[in-house]
């Protein structure tokens, strides 16, 4: 693996490359003006993948411990909710808290945080110390959290956002906070006792346990930091559209789910790079992004878009395979 | 296949416990309802009524679900094939009296051709998902969750969001009166027989027991998870057709996240998610439970969105609940 001249994440960035390329041609062929060059559709695929992207991170590392999390959209969109509701500026028509009105970006952001945090927790708890598939708990999570996100204000919005909280969303923000997510755990997962037991566990959990790793304690952790994330996407989308909407977030896990395994994470657990993820989501962008340029109905997409997730599954079935076949 | 007779010198039949279970969970209803609204909610025949009607679809799905889980699988992508198969079962169910027809000149057809229609897609929708599996082994909840966004897209696409209604006035037989729950029971016998008494049963246990020792001993894996992701997929196109009767119209939303009240069922009915055990009978029971749940809550006068938050927790604590069963039984 370190004698390979290119680094890891090399393949899949040549195949951004090319997809971005076969739209550009697609571009020109069909729409008769190009696809990337267009200072205006740069922009907005990269906000679009931002969201998706700080969930990806947190997807990416429960995939490794051989995990998943089909949660993460439903949670962020509980995590938006309630963030908002600690955001309302005074003077508002449907304030939630009444007496709660400006209060600093600090607040409804770590707000945002927690209850991510907190719902990752019951997600991680339960798989870790009950041992069932974590695929059940967490579409538990997904359904009770959406229930949750709606039941919060009785269905309706949250809306009439501080100046202070809407920054977060607003201009090239969510960018700059997808990156440091993405630098932050680019470098935990490479360089500390984190990282090192995160792939421990999911490549062989008995070998972990023996060698010392509290490995049901670092699976909360990790199905934490997961709903942190998830979290943070939240308050991010939430402060994007400045209102949360407790139907927002919809199928994002999916998304994301997407964008770590085309991004090289194996859902067999302890193969997977942040960097290859911040690849996998930049495709997905470019991909949607594309099918909107070229007019595509919004129907297809949604096919598309299980097709991409079934292929990068099998893929990474195979390239697990042969490896295990050459052992 | 030694699970099948494991437990049969026990003088009570399996579901016991589950039955016991359903009744208690009547019977709070049935006290909640005396102190709350001052009436019966068992002894109610209109309400016994709906709620069998109301679980007869679902059911029809789990009783397909049961045998995947037997075999160790999982399947995510019921509700949105009930979606596709009941759209395309739609639009050839129409009167040539329907303002805008799908297929203008393929209206009045007899009821065999949308019901046949439907079967098919859902069996072929299911013989994907068993295809995928079966051939590049990736795991089961990921391949089906793709269908599950594949397959509703799919019904978007179909009639591009637009709802099909006014069918033929004989189409309306499948979901009329206590037609579904005949067709319910009928299913849930012939799989029931299925199940405990032929080779496609013992198969089916054997794999979700072993898949190993079931290849060893002879039987074609893969063909047989084709064929029961298949059988399932039928099952779930025949709830589309009526669903659609029922509700006199079809729309691309139809379904959403039954395949999670399916799968409560089949778990709450005592079938373990680690594959080999479980039987129909205790998935009626489970649909029957599941019913009543969702008619008490509504009967109490409790919001629906908590109705969503308790399934969602019901269905971790039923798999929470086997997986603890079985590190018993291996304790042992």
């Amino acid at each position: 693996m370190s004698k390979r001249l290119l680094p890891a994440d090399a393949s899949i960035f040549l195949i951004l490359i090319g997809v971005a390329l076969t739209f550009e041609l697609l571009g020109w062929l069909v729409m008769g003006q190009s696809f990337i060059f267009n200072t205006r559709r740069l922009p907005i695929i990269v906000l679009q993948v931002a969201v998706i992207g700080i969930i990806a991170i947190g997807v990416t590392q429960v995939i490794i411990t051989g995990g998943i999390d089909l949660s993460s959209g439903s949670v962020a969109a509980l995590s938006g909710m309630v963030a908002a509701s600690f955001a309302q500026a005074a003077g508002g028509s449907s304030m939630y808290f009444a007496g709660l009105a400006d209060l600093p970006t600090i607040v409804p952001l770590v707000v945002g945080i927690a209850v991510g945090c907190a719902a990752g927790w019951v997600n991680g708890a339960i798989t870790a110390y009950t041992g069932v598939p974590p695929f059940i708990p967490t579409l538990g999570m997904m359904v009770s959290a959406r229930g949750l996100a709606v039941l919060y204000n009785n269905g309706n919005p949250v809306i009439g956002l501080t100046d202070g909280f809407t920054a977060l969303g607003a201009g090239a923000t969510p960018i700059v906070i997808f990156a440091v997510v993405a630098l932050l755990f680019h470098i935990v997962l490479t360089r500390t006792l984190y990282g090192r037991r995160t792939y421990a566990v999911g490549s062989n959990a008995e070998a972990a346990r023996t060698s010392g790793i509290n490995v049901k304690a670092h699976k909360v952790l990790v199905y934490t930091i997961a709903g942190g994330l998830a979290g943070l996407a939240g308050v991010v989308m939430t402060a994007r559209a400045t209102m949360a909407q407790p139907g927002m977030g919809l199928m994002y896990e999916l998304d994301a789910i997407s964008a770590a395994v085309i991004g090289g994470t194996s859902l067999f657990g302890g193969r997977g790079r942040v960097s290859g993820t911040v690849i996998g989501v930049l495709i997905l962008g470019v991909i949607t992004s594309g099918f909107t340029f070229l007019r595509i109905d919004f129907y297809y997409q949604e096919v598309a878009k299980g097709l991409i997730i079934l292929a990068a599954v099998i893929a990474d079935r195979y390239r697990q395979g042969v490896k295990f076949g050459m052992r | 296949m030694s699970n099948i007779t494991q437990n049969q010198s026990s003088p009570l039949p399996r579901e016991t416990g589950i039955f016991l279970v359903l009744i208690g969970v009547a019977l709070v209803f049935e006290a909640a309802g005396w102190m709350i609204h001052g009436q019966s909610f068992v002894f109610n025949t209109q309400r016994l009524y709906i709620i069998v009607l109301q679980m007869a679809i679902i059911g029809i799905m789990a009783v397909g679900l049961t045998q995947i889980i037997v075999m160790a699988g999982i399947d995510l992508s019921g509700g949105s094939v009930v979606a596709f198969a009941g759209l395309v079962a739609a639009s050839l169910a129409q009167a040539s009296s329907a303002g805008e027809a799908v297929y203008p000149s393929l209206t009045d057809l007899p009821i065999i051709v949308p019901l046949l229609i439907g079967l098919a897609i859902g069996a072929a929708l299911g013989f994907v998902n068993g295809s995928i599996i079966a051939i590049t082994g990736i795991p089961p909840f990921i391949a089906t969750l793709a269908i599950l966004v594949i397959a509703r897209g799919l019904a978007r696409w179909y009639t591009s969001g637009k709802q099909v209604s006014f069918f033929t006035p004989e189409f309306a037989v499948f979901g009329s009166g206590a037609t579904p729950v005949w067709i319910f029971l009928g299913v849930v016998i012939v799989f029931h027989v299925l199940m405990t008494r032929t080779l496609y049963g013992r198969r089916t246990y054997a794999i979700g027991s072993n898949e190993r020792a079931a290849r060893m001993a002879g039987v074609n894996v893969g063909r047989h998870k084709v064929l029961v992701y298949s059988i399932a997929g039928l099952l779930y196109g025949l709830a589309a057709v009526i669903q659609t009767s029922r509700a006199e119209t079809a729309q691309s939303g139809t379904g959403l996240m039954w395949e999670l009240d399916a799968i409560s069922a089949v778990v709450i009915g005592g079938t373990s998610l680690m594959g080999g055990i479980g039987r129909i009978p205790g998935t009626v029971i489970g649909v029957l439970i599941l019913g009543v749940l969702t008619s008490g809550f509504t009967f109490l006068g409790i919001n629906v969105f908590y109705i969503a938050i308790v399934k969602g927790v019901i269905v971790v604590a039923a798999v929470v609940a086997d997986q603890y069963r079985h590190r018993n039984k291996r304790g042992k």
